[in-house]
């Protein structure tokens, strides 16, 4: 494993939308985390899964 | 001091926000292989760990278990927000339907439900709950449907419910009381209103101001449109 650079930023977007939402509920900041912040968060979770896998694979510890 | 639950929701959120951008921002600037190859230790107060071994737990905690935690508390966040009144008229065109029940004069079902204290709080989320946690999938995809057609603007008024208002929200309060078994006419029609091939509506009135009422240059639309206080 190397880098995880592309998925910290998608969270770290993530995170800032889910606090503007937890802060301000309304329409926009709940679209904005539903739409955006999820998928992200979702991104992130899979970039980082695919990278310990391979790293994994790399020392044949799976 | 008095803490609600959204009130600790949202100091927790902050606080798994906050530290998830923290933790974000040093696993972005680490080069895995590097610390790797520097075999170093970290103290972290109660044990050394290796440098790696650390940078990797920092991953995990910022891509992983923090977000899952913030999107746990903001998700509790919106179905808790979706029980009160003012977060339904948080979109702009549900404002008719809320002056409309808080209006002493109107004889629609649900100003007749508020005046007579019929449902003390959260008077939306009591008729239409299935929007809430216990409400099934076809619900939640409306509720994602509409909060995208609301924000994106593409929606006309009057707005018109595209789903069929489930019978279910009425019988979860009146089915089985004595007033209710009494009327010959809710036996008859006993099959038809479970099926809901048959709404309470249709004896029991509008639940709503009329989308007349509600289009834009109607007479009553100044004053259903008023910003509630």
């Amino acid at each position: 494993m190397r880098l995880l650079r592309w998925e910290a930023f998608c969270a770290i977007i993530g995170f800032v939308l889910t606090q503007v939402f937890i802060l301000k509920p309304g329409p926009y900041p709940m679209a904005l985390f539903t739409f955006i912040a999820q998928p992200l968060f979702a991104l992130a979770a899979i970039g980082y899964l695919v990278k310990v896998i391979a790293d994994l694979q790399k020392h044949r510890d799976l | 001091m008095n803490f609600d639950f959204l009130q600790i929701v949202m100091v927790l959120g902050t606080l798994l926000c906050v530290l998830g951008v923290i933790l974000c921002i040093r696993t972005a600037g680490k080069r895995f292989d590097q610390i790797e190859a520097g075999h170093k230790h970290v103290n972290l107060g109660v044990a050394h760990v290796p440098a790696l071994a650390s940078a990797k737990l920092v991953a995990f905690a910022s891509l992983i278990v923090l977000p899952a935690g913030a999107v746990f508390l903001a998700n509790y966040h919106t179905f808790e927000g979706v029980h009160e009144v003012r977060g339904c008229v948080g979109c702009h065109v549900m404002l008719p339907m809320a002056n409309d029940m808080k209006d002493p004069k109107s004889s629609t079902l649900a100003a007749r439900h508020y005046k007579n204290k019929w449902i003390a709080e959260n008077q939306c989320y009591h008729c239409h709950s299935d929007y809430g946690l216990g409400g099934d999938l076809e619900a939640k995809m409306t509720g994602f449907r509409h909060l995208a057609r609301y924000t994106t603007r593409t929606y006309h008024e009057p707005i018109h419910a595209r789903v069929r208002f489930d019978n279910k929200n009425c019988f979860n309060c009146h089915a089985g009381t004595p007033r209710f078994e009494a009327v010959q006419s809710h036996k008859t029609a006993h099959e038809k209103l479970a099926s809901n091939r048959m709404i309470c509506l249709n004896c029991h009135g509008q639940a709503h101001p009329t989308s007349v009422q509600r289009t834009p240059g109607s007479n009553d639309y100044a004053r259903l449109m008023e910003k509630m206080k």
